[in-house]
């Protein structure tokens, strides 16, 4: 799932003839400098990461003149929010708010529907103040301009400006849907003082599932995803780049833990989330979590196992699936065999357990048995897979005998 | 009887000439599972596995009308259209092999589907299978169904296709065997959800106890426990949740399946195993222990 900073979203935004303002994104100080020519002051200084609630965590400044701005902006700059270094700053004029509101669209995974979420109280406090008004929406239908108005009238907004609310929230959930968004936020949506509206903060992410037909979009450089927390690391962007180098022939994904030992080779989206319970129940320490399936390409075992192994700290890997329905267990073989060789690793000294159960898996236990690597089919259960690793590294590295 | 396939059971599958599709249709075949016909659109008249392949559904329709059962094998962009191919030719229940399907096209079929009272099992899942009957859609099982997969008393819920290989194969190492399993998808979103299956398990006779495998996210499980709760299912269930490790870690973070997210405290395993032990379910805390508690409940 494709998170966005603020300025691409903004940009769609304005395609679509919303209110936003004229803006720039300065990658150094040198072009906070000459955007500020552009811009009336007060600015305002954003950072630009794929994230909520920025204000609160420092990342919104605002400048009088141009020795202000460039003071935050190197303040900004220097910043980390959740995890994610300051790379981008949005700069635009500030605008002179009467009145914030907020408005968001998601879907619901219990209602099983997309729902609007509106409050009269929106901006850096949303989440505390909790008054929120949640309405689901009928897919069939779509969301008409009645029934935002419905909607805003239940968080109290009155006057002249209901019309053109209405109209604007009924339109924002026409964009969510064109975009196959998942999550649209608009906070704060200003009523200025001139009693217009404008777009101040947004936050929108989208299903990566229809990326055939957001091809525009989400050819983007994406920051965020919901597979991660943090930013990408080097070898996480490597993972990646091998599962996208045969988009069609099975998936293989990978998440770094902060510490561990045991490279996590295991397969299964089910199978998987076990076998790292299990690991841990025993007393083992995992590097990464990662997943592959769907009958991967030798090629892409090879690229998944390399990067597992590359980490370091990484001294023993596991390598184990459920029973297979159509992953061909001896393509597995070949692509861990040969990570393994290219890297120069001896089985003998560096443990190993495989639990390869499935498809083709005669083959599969010729090649590891080629490579003096411990094999299993299902002779063992997923439970006593993990258990032996555990062992194994006890054994090689003498765990528990604690002398420290 | 099992659940959702039988002997009345007519199968055709949309997108029957790809080549996944292709290798299930032989599979099946093998297995001793009947499919009337196939659809892709311009390649009417061609065989698969020597399944005749039509150009649209109604056309399989008109030769073969008691079809009453849809594989769907096409691309997750032509998903949405499938379905309602299906949907208004009447079909009582499309399985959905295919992954990655937009949220937008799930929840707009889904709620289509549930206005015309038809069955949708996946999308993003793996199979059904009911060993008795010979019966199984999809690739569950491979070219080695007998593995995972022998007759007996158990049914099966897994949120993961491979899952519900290995745990159909470890209620056949604890002696037992399989009524109908049922891989759920997973998705954020699908179609029948475990308390609809365990609704249908609960009137099935040949079904005397359920095992049921579940990830972080969702409130399946809650809504299962509540269920029990009310004493609405008396069949023993045995619950193994995956992904406790998943509680450590950022929440609105996805591990392995789509579906699989823990987001505003709902959907942690924890809180899971909580709701099903309080309900009386029974909960494993190793996947091993699943083979002792079948033994203890179903005896030998």
């Amino acid at each position: 799932m494709a998170r966005f900073t603020e300025d691409k979203i903004k940009q769609f935004l304005k395609e679509d003839g919303f209110p936003v303002n004229d803006f720039y994104v300065a990658k150094s100080i040198n072009q906070v400098k000459e955007y500020v020519n552009n811009l009336d002051f007060p600015i305002v200084l954003k950072a630009l990461v794929p994230l909520g609630k920025k204000g609160k965590a420092g990342g919104v400044l605002f400048a009088n003149n141009l020795k202000e701005a460039i003071k935050n902006a190197e303040n900004l700059f220097t910043m980390d929010i959740r995890n994610y270094p300051v790379k981008k700053i949005l700069m635009e004029k500030k605008v002179d708010i009467s009145k914030e509101l907020y408005l968001s669209f998601t879907y619901d995974r219990i209602r099983e529907a997309p729902i609007l979420m509106v409050s009269s109280k929106g901006g850096i406090n949303i989440e505390e103040i909790g008054d929120i008004y949640e309405y689901p929406i009928d897919t069939i239908l779509g969301l008409n301009p009645f029934e935002c108005r419905t909607a805003w009238i239940k968080t109290g907004v009155t006057g002249k400006l209901l019309t053109t609310l209405g109209e604007l929230t009924s339109k924002f959930y026409d964009f969510f849907v064109k975009y196959d968004a998942y999550l649209l936020e608009i906070n704060p949506l200003a009523i200025t003082t001139d009693n217009e509206l404008k777009i101040i903060g947004t936050l929108m992410g989208v299903d990566d599932a229809a990326s055939f037909r957001q091809k525009k979009i989400l050819n983007m450089d994406q920051i965020g995803t919901e597979r991660y927390w943090k930013p990408l690391t080097e070898r996480e962007r490597k993972a990646i780049e091998v599962n996208e180098a045969d988009p069609y022939r099975g998936t293989a994904r990978y998440t770094e833990m902060p510490s561990g030992d045991i490279g996590f080779m295991c397969g299964g989206g089910g199978a998987s989330l076990l076998l790292f319970d299990e690991l841990l129940a025993a007393g083992g320490k995992p590097a990464n979590y990662s997943e592959f399936g769907g009958n991967p390409t030798a090629e892409k075992v090879y690229g998944l196992c390399k990067v597992i192994l590359s980490k370091p700290g990484v001294k023993g890997l596991f390598v184990a699936q459920n029973i297979t329905n159509n992953t061909q267990v001896d393509l597995v073989a070949e692509g861990v065999v040969r990570a393994i060789e290219e890297l120069g690793i001896n089985p003998d000294n560096f443990p190993i357990i495989v639990r390869e159960a499935g498809v083709n898996e005669e083959r599969a236990k010729i090649i590891f048995d080629k490579y003096n690597i411990e094999y299993y089919s299902d002779e063992i259960t997923l439970t006593e897979a993990a258990e032996k690793m555990v062992e194994k590294m006890k054994r090689f590295y003498k765990y528990g005998n604690t002398t420290e | 009887m099992a659940i959702l396939l039988n002997k009345d059971t007519k199968i055709v599958i949309q997108g029957i000439t790809g080549r996944e599709a292709s290798m299930v249709t032989r599979h099946t075949l093998c297995y001793g599972t009947p499919i009337l016909a196939g659809v892709t659109p311009g390649k009417g008249g061609e065989l698969v596995e020597g399944v005749l392949v039509y150009d649209s559904l109604q056309c399989a329709l008109n030769d073969n009308p008691s079809i009453n059962t849809s594989a769907i094998y096409v691309p997750p962009a032509f998903v949405y259209d499938a379905v309602l191919e299906a949907i208004y030719n009447k079909i009582k229940l499309i399985f959905i092999a295919t992954e990655n399907v937009p949220q937008k096209d799930a929840i707009k079929f889904l709620i289509l589907a549930r206005k015309n009272s038809v069955k949708i099992v996946g999308p993003n899942s793996v199979g059904i299978i009911s060993p008795k009957y010979k019966m199984k859609i999809g690739a569950i099982g491979g070219d080695k169904v007998e593995r995972c997969f022998v007759k007996g008393p158990v049914g099966v819920i897994s949120r993961s296709g491979g899952m519900t290989a290995e745990i159909s194969f470890m209620v056949k190492k604890a002696g037992f065997g399989i009524s109908t399993a049922v891989s759920i998808g997973g998705d954020p979103f699908i179609g029948l959800k475990p308390l609809d299956l365990l609704k249908l398990f609960e009137e099935d006779i040949e079904t005397k106890a359920v095992v049921m495998f579940s990830e972080p996210g969702t409130n399946f499980e809650e809504e299962v426990a509540q269920f029990l709760y009310e004493k609405k299912f008396t069949k023993p269930l045995i619950c193994f949740i995956a992904g406790k490790f998943t509680e450590n870690l950022p929440e609105d973070t996805v591990f392995g399946h789509a579906g699989a997210m823990i987001s505003k405290g709902i959907g942690k395993p924890s809180s899971k195993i909580n709701i099903l032990r309080e309900s009386g379910a029974e909960v494993a805390n190793k996947f091993d222990d699943i083979i002792i508690i079948l033994k203890r409940l179903l005896g030998n």
